[in-house]
């Protein structure tokens, strides 16, 4: 407003550009304070859950325990709320007392299982989608001529990109669950989400390969290296840190996604850790729980009272917390490869 | 390297293979959107014969006939209804001016007698009516019995069991005969109708006045549509004389009921639907509540960030989006149920709000609550867009505006915005993908009431709850058996949004195509 406002004509037409400037100013802190409530809101609640008041200052059952049910009930004028290993413990130490509990489902002991479940889903299905995304963003900038073919490919990756994930989540379950038979598991679900985050690694695999300067590639095939030799040598190398970086955020849209698991590889409850495998090959086909399916399931599922919201908002705040770490790494990280990789 | 010659023919055969690998990998992206469509189509495409069957079965079985009957009990019920609204209305007016219960219950007696004569007319035809329901619904199960049979007959006989197959027992059924008796019924029916179409006559006669005068025109409303209601029963009756069981289904009522269908029923006793518009409706009314939200906050912070910001707020701005990006779309949702619905509801049963008519909301999770949150998701999209616009309008532009006087906004609002708009509404329709294909929160928030929205109730129609293709996916695929026709039907309504979203997309890329020359 300072110093370009070269001349002002009429104080009522400044007042009302200053009237503009101030609605456009409140329309952007409106929705950083909207987010604001979010983050504090889950970030509050969730940390009473998360940390104790007592060393070791963090909950540690609930990030090393499965989720089980909750039994709370009244003992000679006692409080009591016990998990289900617990509650069943304390019958047998009891066994002439009639107990009368309320159970809440799901609301004791921990989700570990969730984030192994979710850890794997993503390490997975981002190996998939970065071998794939990789090969294909090596083609696209460094091989193809523009062509119609070339267009036909550009287009399918941008439809790719605006295909909602729920029809992935379908479509995984069409092919991979019925018509391949691999059942709710592990390996459905790797390959339905990494189909669905392929089209952002591509993008971002092929801004990093072309962000590599030309002159690099001309020195190379200039002293008599293949063009393979040249991309091996002189282009990936340069390019690998920028396409890790933007993948980053791929990995927090990929652990975010709830819809494409939902029919391809959550379970709501599984006994075993996806590790308690009989046959190495049934760890491909066993199906997971996962941190996002696992939030569906206790906010939709489970009545809303005192005891569930713990594991509610706990959840969803680890959950929260872990993407925006994600997210936070790949800010961080692109800036400092901005500021390091000068050519 | 004695050779080189061969040495650098194989290298160059390899050089080419390698070629060939990479390309093979490019085109993975289309076969991964061919597969889609290709398996979207596979698993939903016998819908439309099974939907067929689904409605040729309505028609045998007599259920469109008996159907026709219960549609004029059901009229009565929705009359009843309104008489019940109108009590409770007149009771709160009367507790508003302070009367003790006891005075108005003397005040209503005489419309409290009214609507009870009102609703026990109807009891003998509703007697008459419910028999035959019975008998139809027999019919039905019959029919479906049979089908069962076939396909454990079908399914022996793909595994080659030739004897088990035989041995399955399948009974003819003879829909003319067992509809006999539902059809002999009928002047059953036609007198039951009669006594009770002349006793709603004789009460309307005598409508008793209200004690709440601001309340007599909507009574009045409601003579009117009782009339209307009972001089559509000779009509009725004449459709039913008319009805015949064997008029033939074209197959395009398959599709049409699909595409057109104002009713989503499914496990029902009576008959199921599969008609997409209550979905479609939904799904158009939470996107179209987000982008009202969405469009002017998203372009408003993209302008003030490009343009009017700090250097600092910038800095700031920019990374806050894509947290806000980031937040997964379950925990938006779990956001909604937890806090927001409550919030929203206890806002607007504040009083100050009160004069609005359908204040307080009645339903804390609704159209608006999952609105509200879907604005916030396709908020980064539409401004991290709408902001590479700005920035791509050529410096020149600015500095022409700026050269000849014009203030910053001046600049903003006559140079940079006509010349982005192109970015702008790609940006805008690309948000108006990601809202409609958005799942998790419209399942957990927008209350899941499978219904056409009410639009009658103007603005109110916004907090009504309602359901929305993606999440009548989310929610009725795990429970559905694989390959019956209510699978097939939620494949369809998946294709349907998988083409929605690629019409967007394609308008998107359109609009951009279109006016990016005249930027110059």
């Amino acid at each position: 407003m300072q110093t370009l406002s070269i001349h002002h004509r009429a104080s009522a037409h400044r007042t009302f550009e200053r009237l503009l400037f101030w609605v456009a100013r409140a329309a952007t802190y409106l929705v950083l304070i909207a987010a604001a409530c979010i983050f504090l809101k889950i970030g509050i609640k969730g940390s009473q859950t998360v940390f104790t008041s007592h060393w070791p200052f963090v909950n540690v059952e609930f990030f090393t325990e499965k989720p089980s049910t909750l039994y709370v009930f009244d003992w000679h004028g006692q409080k009591m709320e016990l998990s289900d290993a617990s509650f069943r413990a304390f019958k047998a130490a009891h066994p002439q007392e009639e107990i009368a509990a309320e159970t809440y489902a799901h609301s004791a002991g921990g989700i570990l299982p969730c984030i192994v479940g979710t850890v794997l889903l993503v390490s997975g299905s981002m190996t998939i989608a970065l071998i794939l995304g990789i090969c294909s963003a090596i083609y696209l900038s460094e091989y193809s001529t523009e062509g119609r073919t070339i267009r036909l490919i550009r287009l399918a990756i941008m439809n790719l990109a605006g295909v909602p994930s729920i029809v992935f989540g379908l479509f995984g379950a069409a092919l991979f669950v019925y018509y391949f038979k691999w059942n709710i598991s592990l390996l459905a679900g790797w390959f339905t989400l990494a189909f669905m985050v392929l089209p952002v690694i591509i993008t971002s695999a092929e801004e990093a390969l072309k962000a590599v300067p030309q002159g690099f590639r001309e020195g190379s095939l200039a002293l008599g290296a293949t063009k393979w030799q040249t991309i091996r040598t002189n282009v990936l190398p340069y390019a690998i840190p920028g396409i890790l970086t933007s993948s980053i955020l791929g990995v927090a849209r990929v652990a975010g996604e709830t819809a494409p698991i939902m029919f391809t590889a959550a379970y709501v409850v599984r006994d075993n850790y996806p590790w308690e495998v009989s046959k190495w090959t049934d760890f491909f086909f066993q199906p997971v729980q996962a941190l996002p399916y696992h939030i569906y399931v206790v906010s939709s599922k489970i009545p809303q009272n005192e005891y569930t919201e713990r594991v509610q908002y706990g959840t969803a705040f680890v959950f929260l917390f872990v993407v925006l770490m994600i997210t936070l790494g790949s800010v961080l990280l692109r800036i400092r490869l901005r500021s390091k990789l000068k050519w | 390297m004695k050779n080189p010659n061969r040495f650098d023919r194989t290298r160059l055969r390899l050089d080419h293979l390698i070629a060939r690998f990479f390309g093979a990998n490019a085109l993975v992206a289309i076969v991964v959107l061919a597969l889609i469509t290709l398996f979207l189509f596979r698993e939903g495409a016998a819908f439309f014969p099974m939907n067929l069957e689904n409605l040729r079965n309505y028609r045998l079985a007599g259920l469109e006939y008996v159907g026709m009957m219960r549609d004029e009990i059901e009229g009565h019920t929705a009359l009843n209804r309104s008489l019940q609204d109108l009590r409770l209305r007149q009771m709160n007016a009367l507790l508003a001016e302070k009367k003790s219960p006891e005075a108005i219950q003397a005040e209503l007696a005489k419309f409290d007698a009214f609507t009870a004569e009102f609703d026990s007319a109807v009891d003998e035809l509703r007697g008459v009516v419910s028999d035959l329901t019975d008998a139809v619904t027999a019919i039905k199960d019959k029919a479906k019995l049979r089908e069962d049979a076939l396909q454990q007959r079908q399914f022996l006989l793909n595994e080659g069991k030739r004897a088990e197959a035989d041995a399955v027992p399948v009974t003819e059924i003879d829909f003319v005969k067992e509809l006999e008796p539902v059809k002999a019924a009928f002047p059953l029916f036609e007198s039951a109708s009669l006594q009770f179409r002349g006793k709603i006559e004789t009460l309307l006669l005598r409508p008793p006045t209200l004690p709440v005068k601001a309340l007599q025109p909507r009574f009045e409303q409601f003579q009117k549509a009782a009339r209307a209601y009972i001089a559509a029963f000779p009509e009725t009756n004449r459709r039913l004389k008319e009805w015949n069981q064997f008029a033939p289904v074209p197959w395009i009522r398959s599709v049409t009921s699909f595409l057109f269908g104002t009713e989503w029923i499914t496990n029902s006793f009576w008959q199921d639907w599969y008609g997409v518009l209550p979905l479609l409706t939904g799904s158009l009314l939470v996107s179209f509540i987000a982008l009202l939200i969405a469009v002017p906050l998203g372009v408003c912070t993209a302008v003030y960030t490009s343009e009017l910001a700090h250097p600092a707020e910038q800095r700031l701005i920019k990374p806050y989006i894509e947290f806000i990006s980031a937040i997964p779309s379950v925990v938006l949702g779990f956001f909604g149920i937890a806090v927001l619905g409550e919030t929203l509801r206890a806002l607007t049963q504040w009083k100050a709000l009160s004069w609005i008519s359908f204040f307080p909301i009645a339903e804390r999770l609704n159209a608006f609550t999952a609105g509200v949150l879907l604005a916030l998701m396709a908020l980064p999209t539409i401004f991290t867009l709408s902001e590479d616009a700005i920035n791509s309008v050529p410096r020149a532009f600015k500095e022409a505006s700026y050269a000849l006087g014009a203030t910053r906004l001046q600049t903003v609002f006559r140079i940079l915005i006509p010349a982005s708009l192109s970015g702008i509404i790609s940006a805008v329709l690309l948000g108006f993908g990601r809202v409609i294909g958005e799942t998790m929160v419209v399942l957990l928030c927008a209350g899941n009431r499978i219904a056409i929205p009410d639009f009658t109730q103007g603005l109110g129609v916004f907090f009504q709850p309602v359901h929305t293709m993606t999440g009548i996916v989310a929610q009725e695929l795990g429970e559905v058996a694989n390959g019956t026709i209510h699978y097939r039907a939620l494949f369809m309504v998946g294709l349907l949004l998988f083409v929605l979203a690629l019409g967007i997309n394609w308008l998107a890329q359109l609009m951009v195509r279109r006016f990016k020359i005249s930027i110059g």
